[in-house]
C-alpha cells in the first residue's frame, strides 16, 4: 500500500493551516450566553440617544450635575443647586474647619503641562469611581422605603449617560475625557444594578 | 476595524460592539484550532462558545504582555483540553463496558478513505491528534506540548509520529490523485 511522502504530507498541512473556515458559532449565540452571564451590559435603549443631539447634549449636563452632586454628597456638602450656591460663602469662610478629610483641588489650579492636567484628571476620577462605587454600595441611609425607586432612578439616569457616551465614542473614539466618563459611569452602573437586584431586606440591613 | 486598547476596555465595560468586534476579528483563528482538537463539528460548536465565554470572563486579567490572540489561542488550546479530557473519562467509562469498540474502530480505519486532512485528523486517537494539531498546524515545540497534555517531549514526539504515519496511511490514496500536492523541496514549517 502506497503513502504519503513527508513533503506531500507537509503540504496537506500547510494547506490545512492557511484554510479558512467561518466561525463555529454566529455571534447572537455568542452574545445570549454573554447576556445570561451578565457580561454584556444590557442596554434596551441602546439608540436611544444616537442622532439625537440635544439628548446628548441634555445627558451631558445630566452626568455634570450627578457628578457635582455625588462629589458634593461624598464631602457632606448640600446637593441642591439653591444650596450649593447659598452655601458657596460660608464654605469659603469655613475651608478649614472640621469636617470630612478630603483633600480639595483650587478652582483656580493651573497645570504646568499636559501630563499634569491628565494626570490630575486620571487621580480625580479615580477617586470619583470610587466614590461612587461607595455611595452605590452604601447608599444615602436617608429614606428606607424608597431606596428601591431611588437606585432604579440612578439606574435610568446612568443609562441613558452611559448611552450618550456611547455615541459620543461613535464620534471620537479615542478621547480620554470621554472615555473615562464613560468607564466610570459603566463603573456606577454596574454597582447601582446589584443595589436594584438586592432583596430590599438585604438592602436596609446595612444602614 | 482593528480591535484596540479602547475596544477592550470597553468590551470589558460590558460594551456588546466591542466584544463583537473582538469575536470577530479573533473567531476564525480561535474556532479552526478548536475544532481541530475536537475533530467533531458539533462537540467543537460547543466547546467554543465555553471558550469565548472564558475569554470575555478573563479579558480584566489580559496585561498586554502578548498579542490579543496569542493570549486568546492560549486560553482556547486549554479550555479545549479541559473539556476533551472530561469527556474522554465519559468515553472511557464507555470504553471499559463496551470492550470490542477498539477493534471495531480499527477495522473500520482499513476501510476509511479520507478526503481531506481535517477528515483523516478524525480517525486519530484524541491524544495523537493534539500532539498532532498542537505541533504541525499550530506550532508548539514538543516541550510545550508537554506542559499542556502533561506528557514529556518524548511522549510527544513519540505521539506526533505516529500520528504522521497514521496520516500518511489514511490520505494515501490521495497520491495519484494530487501529485501537485508533493510540493517537491517545501521545507517542513513546524518546530522542533
Amino acid at each position: 500500500m502506497s503513502h504519503l511522502s513527508e513533503d506531500q504530507l507537509d503540504h496537506l498541512i500547510a494547506r490545512e493551516r492557511a484554510s479558512q473556515h467561518p466561525p463555529l458559532n454566529e455571534w447572537r449565540t455568542i452574545a445570549a450566553r454573554a447576556r445570561e452571564e451578565g457580561l454584556i451590559r444590557e442596554s434596551e435603549s441602546h439608540s436611544w440617544a444616537a442622532g439625537q443631539p440635544w439628548l446628548q447634549a441634555a445627558a451631558a449636563v445630566l452626568l455634570l450635575i450627578g457628578g457635582m452632586a455625588i462629589g458634593r454628597a461624598t464631602i457632606g456638602l448640600p446637593t441642591s443647586t439653591g444650596q450649593v450656591e447659598s452655601s458657596v460663602a460660608a464654605n469659603r469662610t469655613a475651608s478649614t474647619a472640621s469636617g470630612p478629610t478630603v483633600p480639595a483641588i483650587s478652582a483656580s489650579a493651573s497645570f504646568a503641562s499636559v501630563d499634569d492636567a491628565s494626570a490630575t484628571l486620571e487621580r480625580a476620577l479615580g477617586d470619583y469611581q470610587r466614590a461612587s462605587a461607595f455611595l452605590a454600595a452604601n447608599g444615602s441611609g436617608a429614606t428606607t422605603m424608597d431606596s428601591s425607586r431611588i437606585y432604579s432612578a440612578r439606574l435610568a439616569a446612568l443609562e441613558k449617560v452611559g448611552n450618550a457616551m456611547e455615541s459620543a465614542l461613535q464620534t471620537a473614539p479615542h478621547d480620554p475625557v470621554i472615555n473615562q466618563y464613560y468607564l466610570a459611569t459603566m463603573g456606577a452602573r454596574v454597582a447601582t444594578q446589584q443595589l436594584v437586584n438586592r432583596p430590599v431586606g438585604l438592602a436596609l440591613k446595612g444602614f | 476595524m482593528p480591535f484596540d486598547q479602547l475596544d477592550l476596555k470597553r468590551a470589558i465595560a460590558g460594551d456588546e460592539r466591542a466584544m463583537q468586534r473582538l469575536w470577530s476579528q479573533h473567531a476564525p483563528h480561535i474556532d479552526a484550532v478548536v475544532r481541530r482538537l475536537c475533530g467533531d463539528a458539533e462537540l467543537a460548536a460547543d466547546i467554543s462558545q465555553e471558550v469565548w465565554m472564558q475569554i470575555f470572563r478573563a479579558l480584566p486579567s489580559y496585561r498586554g504582555d502578548s498579542q490579543f490572540g496569542t493570549w486568546a489561542h492560549r486560553i482556547a488550546v486549554n479550555r479545549t483540553l479541559n473539556a476533551l479530557r472530561k469527556i474522554r473519562r465519559l468515553a472511557k467509562l464507555e470504553t471499559d463496558i463496551e470492550d470490542d469498540s477498539a477493534l471495531t474502530e480499527q477495522d473500520t480505519d482499513r476501510t476509511f478513505l479520507a478526503e481531506s486532512i481535517e477528515q483523516a485528523m478524525t480517525k486519530l486517537s484524541p491524544g495523537a491528534r493534539a500532539v498532532f494539531v498542537l505541533h504541525d498546524v499550530e506550532g508548539y515545540t514538543h516541550g510545550e506540548i508537554g506542559e499542556e497534555l502533561g506528557i514529556t517531549p518524548g511522549g510527544s514526539k513519540s505521539q506526533l509520529f505516529k500520528a504522521r504515519a497514521k496520516l500518511k496511511m489514511l490520505l494515501a490514496h490521495l497520491v495519484d490523485e494530487s501529485q501537485p500536492v508533493a510540493g517537491k523541496g517545501k521545507a517542513h514549517v513546524a518546530p522542533v
